[in-house]
């Protein structure tokens, strides 16, 4: 029995999908995920179709953050952004999600870039706190021009539609979301096999180095913010369809900070890492919720210990994975699927 | 390998908590009404006197007798005053849960999710008294027991004028209130009462959500000369700001909506709260009215030991207008959204003992009553020194 | 002129809470490079431990400021052991959400044991104002700028001419060396965590008197402590003073004359527009040592 891989060919060098197993597992993944809807109740549906935005939020985030290295606190600000721009273009001008959905990514993009324009001075922590600072901005922004975004009360978004077939319900809205993640994560796990990927990760790990090998350090940054806020305003978009109702109170900063535990627990710079981990930040509360949910009905008086506990135990879970796995779930996974590559031979 | 295994155990152990919450609602003769409240959020600190309140309504109705023998069951979900959280846990109770109607919180909230309850038909009984959500023409599915917030507004504001003994010039009034749906809900009412009935409304003031300081906004206000304040927050802002203003010595006569209003508020803003008038909707704990009897009994049997205020107060007697009304759609065999709706609508001069005016809500107006107390602390007690009963106007329907 | 000077002077008060907490900051940047967003909680937890120990009502005041003091020293060395120390060589941004992961923690442990009341907390300080000109200000905030004045003198004479406070800087700028001398790392990071956790508790009972009331919103100074640092630099005990004071009278400047021609709001936001164009035009602060990046 062979162990171990091994590849003969440039072409399975650079291939994104290594072995048969792995093209296989996925085509039956995908399958399943088609088939979801049929098995889930509402609620559920609800719950997934969050996961699916925030995986596109997530991977978003991760090039941005893990991939080039540029960390940015203004996640939820960009959300906001793409959010309020489908609302606008679908309530005022009636434009369908095809349109919308491309046009706020667009929008984010380009607000992406101009909240980017401090990284060519700035780097790390302080970088960070441009980006912090660049949420509040946004948010009070939003909250003060009323005549667009409906200030506090919020706005209300149209269903999306395909022709006359409306989906308002979180089941038909799924095969849509769930399509735009599917092509968006392809094309990311694509974008670090060109170039542009590459110089990503160049600047990323030395880029002092990579401007003096001949790469553009500015102009990728600022093309890294471009093509991340555009996968975080498609996710705004769609999380304006899904929730119907946006308001200030949808992208508080625990938002920012939920992207960047999910990119951090599922593993900086992976694809798959940002998946696991807005899969992990999305249902922890959930699972949470059920907990206390089936205590409480056991033990009423203790409610309100259970409601600060929630809180609590999410941070617990945020300070143990930093603790014990700082390379996140992704890289648990590769350890276990290299275990299993190579057995019997695995040390 | 042991991560592994421990994996599927984890996978095991949640799917037997799963199946053991689904098989409770397989309970039979139970009603299922949601309750969503702020426990942990910046207004839970008037949250969760309500929310105890709504408790140990539910239970005392349990305890005497049910719904025609039925049980109620809360579905207690606290969404910490985050507006998503709300429409998650509305999903959920709805679709999962199947609530036949939901006691619901806060004005951001309540007005979002106003669409859905109208398009799912589910009586949303708010602690909100938004007077956005008094018309049924475009909220049909919408209650609350007291007076709307515009109308407790319109009322204190007949209080300053009765107060005001200066012949020569107009009171003038300013007001605080936050960046958000709630602080917002009866400003553009209070502006056209001012308008109308010759008060000087000289300064708007915002505060934020979480606040420590209002030093500047009342130096502001100081600027503009007002003689009276409105406050529009809860309490622990309100103390903030009378602090404040007694620190600067300001004049100016500050009263305060039903949630900065309380018992509480003494005891935290301490010698800064005397002379503050506010709106009292429900009476304070243990005032002298036949329908506390039944509340006292309860508390002294149950937790003793705990103080209650008037959010307590107002917490029960949302679930006695309810339970009334699930009792009666109960009786007309029609347990579901729409007939409980209409059995509220039926609701007429339905006597709560005193602890709130009369309730009555009709298929065109769902205001429930429109009379006010005002009450001032004095000696750090409260005090009601006045009850404003405001016109139900057409044109203030839904403002 | 009245105006603006009562907007200044409240804003000097406020601003010297606001450097109260970023010197709790500092120091454990200074230490160990790491940015605590917990350092909001370390405030409340001081003042609601304070409140317990008087509530008891057997421990007169001096002391139980001295027990709440002496509690979190032992907090700040407990966190770091537990929390901080595994995170050692971890990148930056992970350690920025482990403090953000702690802060949810602390909080979710201060309203498990105390809800999320506002509890009523004794004045420490007569009530009675005192008048500078025509400006009433509380005893307490005097006290708090009498505090920040004297642990500046003290904080920069211990980093300069003690032997913890040099082998602090000597940490801060490269961990391998100061151990290579035989400076023991652990200990000094133990240290500033729980010289951080100390002043910010001074900083939260200071507050909790002057307010009057203790709640878990304390906490969103936290944030308020950003533009603070940057706008000191995030390595200056006296830029974070300095830092305090000035963005305390920014903010308090620009709500009184801006918040009405744009309503509302601005006062919050200020300081972060004033923390963007920092960053743009001399990102390490006034006071800030300026790095050099060598490849």
């Amino acid at each position: 029995m062979r162990t171990g891989e091994f590849r003969t060919t440039y072409a399975a060098d650079m291939a994104i999908f290594e072995t048969p197993l792995a093209r296989w597992s996925l085509g039956v993944f995908l399958v399943l995920l088609f088939l979801l809807p049929l098995m889930a109740t509402n609620y559920w549906m609800d719950v997934v179709n969050r996961i699916c935005i925030a995986v596109i939020g997530a991977v978003g985030l991760n090039i941005l953050t893990g991939f080039t290295g540029q960390v940015s606190m203004g996640n939820a600000a960009f959300l906001a952004v793409g959010a309020y721009s489908t609302s606008l273009m679908a309530n005022r001008w009636d434009l369908p999600w095809m349109v919308t959905v491309p046009i706020a990514g667009l929008v984010t993009a380009l607000v992406g870039m101009v909240f980017g324009t401090p990284s060519l001075r700035l780097k790390g922590l302080y970088l960070a706190m441009a980006t912090l600072a660049a949420h509040f901005i946004v948010e009070f922004t939003v909250v003060h021009w009323e005549s667009v975004t409906g200030g506090v009360n919020g706005t209300s978004v149209p269903a999306a539609r395909i022709f006359a077939f409306a989906l308002d319900s979180d089941t038909r809205l799924f095969y849509l979301i769930a399509s735009i993640a599917v092509a968006l994560v392809f094309f990311a796990k694509n974008l670090f096999r060109t170039k542009v990927g590459k110089a990503f990760i160049a600047i990323r790990d030395q880029d002092i180095s990579a401007e003096v090998m001949g790469v553009n350090v500015y102009k990728h940054k600022l093309l890294s913010f471009g093509v991340s806020s555009f996968y975080v305003g498609v996710a705004g978009s769609l999380l304006a369809y899904q929730a119907r109702i946006i308001s200030p109170e949808n992208f508080p900063l625990s938002v920012a900070i939920d992207y960047l535990g999910m990119i951090i627990i599922g593993g900086l710079g992976s694809i798959l890492g940002s998946i696991l981990g807005a899969i992990f930040i999305t249902l922890l509360p959930e699972l949470l919720r059920l907990l206390t949910g089936a205590l409480s009905g056991a033990l009423p008086g203790l409610v309100q210990l259970f409601a600060s506990l929630r809180i609590g135990v999410f941070g617990l879970a945020i300070v143990l994975f930093l603790i014990f796995e700082p390379d996140g779930l992704a890289a648990r996974w590769h350890t276990i699927k290299n275990y299993w590559k190579l057995y019997p031979f695995s040390y | 390998m042991e991560s592994l295994q421990s994996r599927r155990n984890t996978i095991r152990g949640a799917v037997v908590i799963g199946l053991l919450f689904s098989l409770e609602a397989f309970a039979q003769g139970e009603i299922k009404v949601g309750g969503l409240f702020d426990l942990t959020g910046i207004t839970s600190d008037v949250g969760k006197p309500y929310a105890q309140g709504v408790r140990d309504g539910v239970q005392w109705v349990n305890e005497n007798g049910g719904i025609n023998g039925k049980r109620i069951r809360l579905v207690d979900v606290d969404y910490g005053y985050k507006i998503p959280e709300a429409v998650a846990a509305y999903k959920r109770m709805t679709g999962d849960e199947k609530v036949i109607m939901i006691n619901g919180w806060g004005t951001g909230d309540t007005e979002a999710l106003k669409e859905f309850v109208n398009k799912d038909k589910i009586p949303y009984v708010s602690a909100s008294f938004s007077g956005h959500l008094t018309d049924p023409a475009k909220t049909p599915y919408n209650f609350f027991v007291a007076p709307s917030y515009s109308d407790e507004l319109r009322a204190w504001l007949s209080w300053v004028k009765s107060d005001w003994k200066d012949k020569s010039r107009a009171p003038k009034v300013a007001f605080f209130y936050g960046d958000n749906a709630y602080g917002k809900a009866p400003i553009e009412a209070g502006r056209r009462f001012c308008k109308e009935n010759g008060i000087d409304l000289v300064d708007e003031e915002i505060v934020p959500g979480a606040f420590q300081d209002a030093t500047s906004q009342l130096l502001n206000m100081k600027k503009r000369e007002a003689d009276y304040a409105y406050i529009n927050v809860t309490t622990t802002g309100v103390s903030i700001i009378l602090k404040d203003a007694k620190k600067l010595g300001l004049s100016t006569k500050f009263g305060s909506n039903p949630y900065g209003f309380s018992e509480a508020l003494p005891g935290v803003a301490k010698d800064a709260a005397e002379g503050v008038t506010g709106v009292m909707p429900h009476v304070p704990f243990g005032e002298k009215v036949p329908g506390m009897k039944r509340l006292t009994d309860f508390h002294l049997k149950n937790h003793p030991n705990d103080t209650h205020d008037a959010l307590y107060v107002r917490g029960w007697s949302y679930v006695l207008v309810w339970s009334e009304a699930l009792k009666r759609a109960d009786k007309d065999k029609a347990l579901n959204g729409e007939g409980v709706k209409k059995a509220l609508e039926g609701l007429h001069n339905f006597d709560l003992g005193g602890l709130t005016s009369n309730v009555t809500y009709t298929p065109t107006d769902h205001r429930p009553s429109t009379k006010t107390p005002i009450y001032m602390i004095q000696s750090g007690k409260l005090v009601k020194v006045a009850e404003y009963d405001m016109p139900r106007k057409p044109e203030w329907l839904g403002l | 002129m009245n105006f603006f000077l009562q907007l200044a002077i409240n804003g000097v008060v406020i601003g010297s809470i606001y450097a109260l907490v970023a010197l709790g900051f500092v120091i454990i940047y200074k230490a160990s490079g790491i940015i605590n967003f917990a350092q909001g909680e370390f405030l409340v937890l001081g003042a609601y431990v304070c409140l317990a120990i008087l509530s008891s009502g057997r421990v007169p005041v001096v002391p139980a400021f001295f027990l709440t003091l002496a509690f979190s020293a032992v907090l700040g060395v407990l966190l770091e052991r537990l929390i901080l120390r595994p995170m050692i060589g971890e990148p930056v941004i992970s350690v920025i959400m482990v403090t953000f992961g702690l802060s949810n923690i602390l909080r979710a442990v201060v309203q498990g044991l105390w809800g999320t009341d506002t509890r009523p907390f004794p004045a420490l300080f007569p009530s009675t104002p005192v008048m500078f000109g025509p400006v009433p200000v509380s005893q307490g905030y005097l006290w708090s700028l009498g505090s920040v004045a004297l642990l500046l003198i003290l904080f920069s004479t211990f980093f300069r001419y003690s032997r913890e406070g040099i082998a602090m800087r000597a940490t801060a700028f490269s961990q391998q060396v100061a151990l290579s001398m035989g400076i023991s790392v652990k200990r000094i990071f133990a240290l500033s965590w729980s010289i951080a956790a100390i002043v910010s508790a001074i900083g939260g009972v200071l507050l909790g008197s002057i307010r009057g009331g203790v709640d878990g919103s304390l906490a969103f100074l936290g944030l308020k402590v950003v533009p603070v640092t940057i706008l000191g630099g995030l390595d200056s005990i006296q830029g974070a003073i300095v830092g305090g004071l000035i963005i305390g009278v920014l903010e308090n400047l620009s709500g009184g004359y801006l918040d009405p021609l744009l309503g509302g709001g601005v006062k919050e936001v200020a300081p972060f527009i004033a923390l963007v164009l920092i960053l743009m035009i001399r990102p390490y602060g006034l006071f800030g040592k300026v790095h050099i990046e060598r490849v």
